[in-house]
């Protein structure tokens, strides 16, 4: 088990904080010119008491913003989210149709491939480092429906 | 006729446990003249809509979930409909920003970013509105925030269009690419059927 730990604290992409885990933190690949990027991933509270997430940074952007998408009476719209309620032992999913980071005004070109830190803020304090990797839309959509564990149930914390 | 009626039902039963893709429309309704461009300077007018089928799309450039989702999305549905339809019948995919004072200067790459054949434009806002309001689709600009960001709410389903210029259907989210090619492949048989009679 200890094996297996170490194992994974050396994948890429895998950050552990106190009793936080994220996993499959990706950036899909936007079009050119496009100021607005969204960042998904899942994050995991492995520790005993609920943890609130109610923030997060992206130095490469100049703006970076909770966010969710919501559909009412076939109309997409998005909100920023304040906190997001992670209890003992569940797992929030950032993903497609629900919440994600929304990442405003690259200072630089992004290119698939390339790997940009995102500081999760929760309330108690602490800060959890996350790199994504930016990565072709089509990829990350390919894993839908087969199972792949980005897209396992879970409940919005909003 | 009891046969007949049974038959009908195991027909109806069976789309209907499936997810729901899009929705034919009762009657085709006509599509107002419009006049869109890009920075390209390619016009997109109610003419290009005649031959062809079309499917368009509103959005805005900064949404960084839905619309980028659905038009991936769109690109995997239409690539399926071209296994299922001749291909003079595969859809052409519009997409129509409406939000022009962000985006007219870089609207062009968006759509293409999705499939080299996707084209993008935008438009006046009387123009915006026109074929907003023919396809039963809606918008909303948000007020700004302090940092003069703001918002666009936009409908989520799709329209379709058909080869006389007519709206024909409305496509309607997860845009599942097979189910979605399946609703576009029969909505082509029952277009021609209609065309023949």
């Amino acid at each position: 088990m200890k094996r297996l730990a170490l194992a994974l604290m050396c994948l890429p992409g895998l950050a552990f904080a106190d009793g936080v885990s994220v996993e499959n933190p990706i950036i899909p690949l936007a079009p050119p010119g496009v100021a607005a990027h969204a960042a998904f991933m899942s994050i995991t509270n492995t520790g005993d008491t609920p943890r609130q997430l109610i923030g997060v940074s992206a130095p490469a952007y100049a703006m970076a913003h909770i966010h969710e998408s919501t559909e009412k009476d076939g109309v997409a719209m998005m909100s920023a989210v304040d906190l997001v309620e992670i209890g003992p032992g569940t797992t929030v999913t950032f993903e497609h149709g629900g919440l994600h980071f929304m990442l405003m005004k690259p200072k630089a070109p992004v290119s698939e491939g390339d790997m940009i830190e995102l500081s999760l803020e929760f309330a108690n304090g602490e800060v959890e480092q996350v790199t994504a990797m930016v990565m072709k839309r089509h990829k990350a959509h390919d894993h839908s429906g087969h199972g792949h564990d980005k897209h396992h149930d879970h409940k919005h914390g909003s | 006729m009891r046969h007949l009626l049974a038959a009908l039902i195991v027909a109806f039963a069976v789309p209907a446990t499936a997810q729901v893709q899009g929705v034919m429309l009762d009657e085709p309704v006509e599509m107002p003249a419009f006049v869109y461009t890009n920075d390209l300077g390619e016009t997109f007018t109610e003419r290009d809509l005649t031959d062809a089928w079309t499917i368009v799309m509103f959005g805005f450039l900064s949404c960084p979930d839905v619309c980028p989702f659905t038009l991936g999305n769109l690109e995997a549905a239409v690539s399926e409909t071209s296994l299922r339809v001749r291909p003079d019948n595969v859809p052409k995919v519009v997409f129509i920003s409406v939000d022009p004072d962000r985006d007219a200067e870089t609207v062009s790459e968006y759509a293409k970013f999705f499939h080299p054949d996707f084209r993008s434009f935008t438009g006046a806002r009387d123009q915006i509105d026109a074929l907003v309001e023919a396809t039963d689709s809606f918008y909303r600009i948000m007020t700004p925030d302090s940092s003069g960001y703001y918002e666009v709410q936009h409908s989520s389903s799709v329209s379709v269009i058909a080869p006389d210029g007519t709206l024909r259907a409305k496509l309607q989210p997860p845009f599942d690419p097979g189910q979605t090619a399946e609703f576009l492949a029969r909505m082509q048989i029952s277009y021609r059927k209609e065309l023949s009679q």
